[in-house]
Parts: C-alpha cells; structure tokens; sequence
C-alpha cells in the first residue's frame, strides 16, 4: 500500500508553522514558493525526471513543517533535498553537478524569476563560474544539510505521488488512450498532470494534507472541467475513496494556487528591489523584515540586528578560505 | 457493488423464510440509515447556506472561491426509489493512513547491552530501550566522514525499504535514531526488532542436521518473505544464511538490505557487482546487468542445499572457481538449457567441454531428498534465469504439499542463544561485493576440464533407504 499512502503533516504542525521564527506567514509562503520553483528549475538544468524532482519538493515542504525556515540559506537546502532525492533514485546526480546548476540559477544571467515580458538577461558566464573553494564550501554545506534534513524527517523519504495512480485512474474512466476522441483525452491527460505539478506549490500544502489518491481525483476533476469533458453522472470520486467534501476543497485549493502564484512573482519582485533579480535569498528576507520594522530572528535564535548581513558574509567568506587552504594542502 | 444477499441454493421454504425475515431486517437498517443520512444532510445544507451568507457579506473579491454547490445528484433520492440491493446507507470509502513525519529520536533512548556482530554495513549490538524495555537490535550505519558523497547509499537504501516492508518474514524497522549531537550527524542508528539468532551460527553448531519437516518450514518462511519483496519490486540481492534471522519461536526473518534496492519493469541497468560470491547466480558471474528477480531465487536455492548439509553449497575461491563449482552441480550451460547465455559480456570467451556427461548432479549428491525435494532444488538452481521458479510459484510446490508436512513453528525446536550474551564470532563467510569494487574480468577461461573427474565420482544406487 505504500504508494498510496504518504505521512501527512499533524494539525500541531500546521499551526505551528505561524508560531516559528515570528516571521510573518506571508513571507514563508513566498520563501516557500520560490524555493519550489528554484528546486523545479534545477531538476530541469540536471534533467532529473519530474518524479523525482517533484518527491523533492514534497520532502522539502515536509522539512519546513519541522524545522524553522530561516535556520539555512533556501537554496542550499532545496539542493541538499534534491541531491539526496536523486540519490535514492534510479537517477543521481553528482555534487558538482549540482554546484554547477545551483550558482547558475543564483546567478543573475538565468531566467529564472524574471518577469515574461521583459527581455531574457544578458549570458554572462563569469557571474556564475564557481571557483575551487566556494564549489568545497558549496559542497561541504550539501553534505552537511542532507544529513540533516534526514534527521529531521526521521530518515522517512518516502514519498507516494499522485501523478501515476492518476494515470490509472485517468484509464478506468476511460479518458486515457487514442481514440476518435485522442486530442481531448490527450488534454484532459496533460492537464490533469499540470494541476498536480502546480499543487506542488500551493501555499495550502496540498501534497502535504491530502492522500495521492485525492489529488489525483481533484486533478481530474479540474482537468475534465476544463476541457468541457463528460464526466459519470454519479459520485465516481467514490470509487477512487475520495469524498466529496475533500474534493471540493482540493478542487478549489487547485485551481488557486495559479492566481496565487502570479502574485507571488509580483511580491518576490518587490522584495528584490532594484535590478538584480532573482532566488530570494536569508538576507533578502532579513531586509525586508527590517523594512517592516519588525525584529530579525533566525533559525537558531540568534538575533541578528543591523550587523546580521556583515557577520553573516564575514563567516561565509571565512569558510571559503578555510576550504581554500585545506584544498591547498 | 453491493453483494447480493439472495442464495443460489436457497430452494426449500425454510431457507426461504429465513431469507425473508434477514432481507427485512436488513431494508429496516437501511431505511432508518438513510433517514439519518437525510437529517445530517439537511442539517449540513442549513449550515452552508449560512456560511456562504456570511462569507458573501465579509469576502473581498480576491478572496478564496466559496465551497462549491452540489452538483452532483442526491444519493437519497435514489435510495428512497429503493431497488432492494442498492447501496445501503452511506458509501465505504478506505481512509489510507500514512502515518507522520518528524525529527529522529536520540539513542539515548536505548541502553546498550551487547555487541552482537560487525558485518560489511555497519556493527550490531543488543539493546534495551529504557521506557518500555523491550529489546532490539541495534544497527549502526558506517558511515566515513571523508566520503564527499554523503551519506552511504547502501544504508539510506536500507533504510528507505525496511520503512516500507511489513510483513512477518521481513525484519522489522522500528525507527531510526541518532546520537545525541545533532549539529552534525553522523552516528546513525536502526533500531531493529530482535531475533535471538542467525541461520548461518545455527547451522555451523548443529550436532545434526534439520528434520525434512524444518527445513520445509524454514524455506517455507524464506519463500514468502521473497514473494513478498518481488511483489512489492524489490530485490534483495544478498540472501543467505547470514542474513536470514530465526527467534526461538520458529520463525524466520529476512534481513540485512544493504544491497537490495527498488526496480521497475523492464528492469533497469543495474551492477551486476551483488550477491555474496558463494550464493551469486551465474548470469550475474557472466556479466549480466539486466538481471531480475531471479536472482534472489538463485540464492534462495543455494540457502535450500546449506539447509539440507549444514555446509554452503557451492563455496567458490573466486569468480572463476565459482562457475566451475556451478557448472560441476548444474552441468554445463548449452543453447537449449539457457538459450541467450553467450551473449552474456563474460561468457563470450568460455571454453566449455563437449557436451558428454552434462547434466544436473543435485539428484547424486543428495539422493535422500524426495523427488518433489529434487524438482524444486533443480528449478531453482536452473543456470537460465527464465527457468527458475518465482518465489509465489515456489510457495505452492509439490514439495510443500507431501509428507512429511512443514513442521509447525511453534513446534520448531530452540537454540542456545548467542546472540544474547557473548560476542558472535566473525565469521569465515565472504562478504557482499563492496560499492565502487571492479567487478572481475572472467576472461577466456578454460572449463573443458572441470567434468574428468566426474566418471570417479560416487554415484548413488539409485535407491536408498527412506529416513523419516
């Protein structure tokens, strides 16, 4: 049964995902879906399958539930997740490689959260050529969160995606296939997928509260609705365990989340500022906490005032050297 | 969907009757059943209906969509029309519990009470979990903090399927722990259930073999906790004495899954670098890296020999040495035994003797096993893989079915624990292949020779006297 199942996350944690860190819950939400998308990027740069791309961002939603999100640097740990991910896959990936990818996407050449209309940055490879000693720092803090983003989910990386048990059910309605019908059934398909890739990044952690079974129902459902198909006359969710009450609140759930997610673009650009877009990053969040005049607090309790960024860059370029002359050696 | 309650046989009165008056009952069930629906719906349409008033009145327009209406047809209607087998009452639906996620505990939790073993992946050592004293195995992942990998794969692998396994011939994954620092981790723990011994230690200090009827139960258990691996698409890939646990109840645990992983079909490139030597199947020697569940039965076989003699079937020095071991019991491989095996990477350069005194030798070297005993054994340890049995096939053998019949576990005789106090030794079994290792180049090798001193062999009269 244990691809129909996953561990869901507990009312406790849920609530107390508002009480960490007092960072206001907007502000996770946003941390939240720029690291989803990041990590979607990066699975696309490795050419990772989107099935395992997709565990990452549920296992990285899961460690957000139990561990402040301001402990670490999001990107560092979206690709400590993603490497371990495609490590117990049939498809992994090499720290270098992820390095590789990871100061890309951080850089300002990519393309990544750069608003559609405007035109695609400029290439500029030496803005995300990685030298000897920031590729050991990268890769001695990839080591040191995978370790610890297994303790944190107790070693359970398990995780049971909706998307094939969408297949089959997409097969006993009788919308897979091709048929006369082959441009319809094939658009119910597509679209039944991309509803469960956009839930990836629902502010609602969807993957997170709801069984693959009911997902894949909802994303049907949507789909179907979409494209105008006929659908059973009776409760068919039913047959797939799935009540109407929890369709109906996936349902919506699902089909938020794209508005939701166009306003995040907006709120990320405002958080950046200025030109240099891109990944939000600690710092960009500490700013803007400041700006609302609320108090800096990160992950491990430490309060960090105005001098945050400056200590903070201090002890990363000190780690640098560190790595540089123990590679010196 | 709903089961018909009317009997084929119900054809005198009586039956009738009786049919009647529960049919009676039953649509009384359904009728205040379906009131109650009705109540609770009617109850449950007023509080929505006063929800989105109120959501009406209070929401801005960007707010979240309200609930959705019905849309689908009432289910009572449908039950008031009444057809007597319709769905009676509410519809079951099947809740899945997936259980929580959350941090690891500390292995301070448990007390330590002895070392049990050091094997390829990590030590083992008894311990007691203070709260509830129950005790359980304890198995600490090598980890060496020089590897830029990361974390073993192996352990992560192992962890990740015990988590996923339930079922009573598979050990149990109680939970993971780690050490009390968890700045930085790297003394990780799997708290495992505890069996007091393993097959390998039992059979090396037996005055006396197994009876038919325990080695038909053990393999039995074997059986099934394969069946159910392969059925959940996983291949163990080091199955043997060492790694299956027994407790003093008779019964069996497979354990150890270092080297078993997850595979899909068709089955993926995978090393052929698994399988301790003396229990790997000769695809994997010749090279294969499309192997598939056979593999595991291949071993399962070698297991069933070492049960029957107390000894390891087939203990080769090397890769090479090992074929030829096979070859001597199995015979020699030829295109209709095992039709696709020279296109194996390794077989390409065998020189094998003209086919002459080939053939299976299982049926000389244990002439007091049952000729139901001999098929299986035969089938499998057949050199093509597609030949050998899957383990549910195994399961419902002809071997299982005949006298003496599988001793019943409870029945099972009890060990000396030595598991319990002092140290169990190393033992002088080979290990699994280590990751990253090369795997050896079988070359052009000779094997021409290996049946000339077959014709001095002893042969069995053909008869023998039936021991029970």
């Amino acid at each position: 049964m244990s691809h129909m199942t996953n561990p869901l996350a507990t009312p406790d944690q849920l609530f107390q995902r508002r009480s960490f860190d007092s960072l206001p819950i907007e502000l996770q939400d946003t941390i939240l879906f720029a690291t989803q998308c990041l990590t979607q990027a990066a699975g696309i740069l490795l050419q990772l399958p989107q099935s395992v791309t997709a565990q990452a961002n549920v296992l990285l939603a899961r460690y957000w539930l139990v561990e402040p999100i301001m402990s670490h640097e999001f990107s560092d740990i979206s690709a400590a997740i993603l490497y371990l991910t495609a490590k117990l896959s049939p498809h992994p990936r090499s720290p270098r490689d992820l390095s590789n990818v990871y100061a890309y996407l951080l850089s300002p050449s990519t393309s990544l959260f750069h608003p559609p209309t405007s035109p695609p940055p400029s290439n500029n490879p030496s803005a995300y050529y990685l030298s000897e000693p920031a590729y050991q720092a990268f890769h001695t803090r990839l080591l040191h969160l995978e370790a610890h983003a297994l303790y944190t989910l107790s070693f359970d990386t398990h995780v049971a995606l909706p998307h094939p048990l969408a297949i089959t059910y997409l097969q006993a309605l009788d919308f897979l296939g091709c048929g006369g019908m082959a441009s319809s059934k094939e658009r119910i398909g597509q679209r039944a997928v991309r509803y469960l890739n956009t839930a990836l990044l629902s502010p609602q952690l969807l993957c997170l509260t709801s069984q693959p079974n009911a997902l894949a129902v909802a994303a049907i459902y949507n789909a179907a609705r979409d494209v105008g198909a006929k659908m059973p006359e009776c409760e068919w969710w039913e047959v797939f365990d799935v009540d109407r009450e929890e369709l109906g609140f996936l349902v919506v759930g699902m089909r938020s989340v794209e508005g939701w997610g166009r306003k995040m673009r907006a709120d990320l650009k405002g958080m950046k500022m200025g030109v240099e877009r891109g990944m939000v990053t600690r710092a960009d969040v500490e700013a803007e906490l400041r700006r609302r005049g609320l108090s800096v607090v990160v992950g491990n309790g430490r309060v960090g005032g105005g001098g945050g960024d400056a200590e903070e860059e201090a002890a990363r370029r000190m780690d640098e050297k560190m790595a540089e002359m123990e590679t010196g050696v | 969907m709903a089961s018909t309650a009317k009997s084929r046989w119900a054809n005198d009165e009586e039956d009738a009757a009786l049919e009647a008056q529960l049919k009676k009952e039953k649509e009384e069930k359904k009728r205040l059943k379906a009131e109650k629906a009705r109540k609770l719906e009617a109850e449950r349409q007023a509080r929505e209906a006063a929800a989105a008033a109120a959501q009406q009145e209070g929401d801005t327009a960007n707010g979240p969509p309200t609930k959705r209406r019905k849309i689908s047809p009432e289910r009572e209607t449908e039950q008031v029309g009444g057809e007597p087998q319709g769905i009676n009452g509410a519809p079951k639906l099947l809740r899945f519990e997936g259980g929580v996620f959350g941090r690891c505990r500390s292995v301070e939790n448990y007390d330590k009470l002895n070392d049990i073993e050091e094997g390829a992946y990590g030590w083992v050592s008894r311990a007691k979990e203070l709260s509830t004293g129950k005790v359980v195995a304890l198995k600490r992942l090598k980890i060496d903090p020089k590897d830029r990998g990361g974390l073993p794969v192996t352990g992560l692998r192992e962890i990740q399927i015990l988590k996923d396994c339930d079922h009573r011939n598979v050990v149990k994954l109680r939970e993971v722990v780690v050490g009390d620092d968890t700045s930085k981790i790297e003394n990780i723990f799997l708290v495992l259930e505890f069996l007091e011994h393993d097959l390998k230690s039992i059979l090396e200090d037996m005055p006396e073999p197994f009876l038919a009827s325990e080695v038909k139960t053990l393999l039995q258990q074997l059986a099934s906790g394969v069946a159910y691996l392969h059925d959940n698409w996983i291949l163990h890939r080091d199955l043997k004495t060492s790694n299956l646990l027994l407790n003093n109840r008779g019964q069996l645990k497979i354990a150890d899954f270092g080297m078993a992983r997850y595979v899909g079909d068709p089955p993926p490139k995978l090393t052929q670098l698994v399988v301790t030597l003396w229990y790997r199947a000769p695809e994997l020697l010749l090279g294969a890296t499309r192997y598939g569940a056979a593999v595991d039965m291949w071993s399962t076989g070698c297991i069933f020999g070492e049960l029957l003699t107390r000894e390891p079937l087939l203990q080769g020095r090397n890769e090479v040495d090992e074929l030829t071991k096979i070859f001597e019991l199995c015979g020699v491989p030829t295109e209709e035994t095992w039709p696709s095996f020279r296109r194996l990477p390794n077989a390409r350069g065998l020189r094998l003797p003209a086919q002459t005194s080939g053939g299976s030798a299982i049926r000389a070297r244990f002439p007091l096993l049952t000729a139901a005993g001999v098929a299986l054994f035969n089938s499998l340890l057949a050199l093509d893989p597609d030949k050998r049995p899957t383990a549910k096939e195994m399961l419902a053998h002809e071997y299982f079915k005949q006298d003496p019949k599988p001793k019943q576990e409870a029945m099972f005789p009890t060990f000396p624990s030595k598991a319990g106090q002092e140290r169990r030794r190393r033992r002088e079994t080979p290990n699994a292949p280590a990751r990253g290792q090369q795997a050896a180049e079988i070359g052009a090798v000779d094997f021409s020779g290996i049946f000339s001193g077959r014709e001095r062999e002893e042969r069995g009269g053909g008869f023998s006297l039936r021991m029970v």
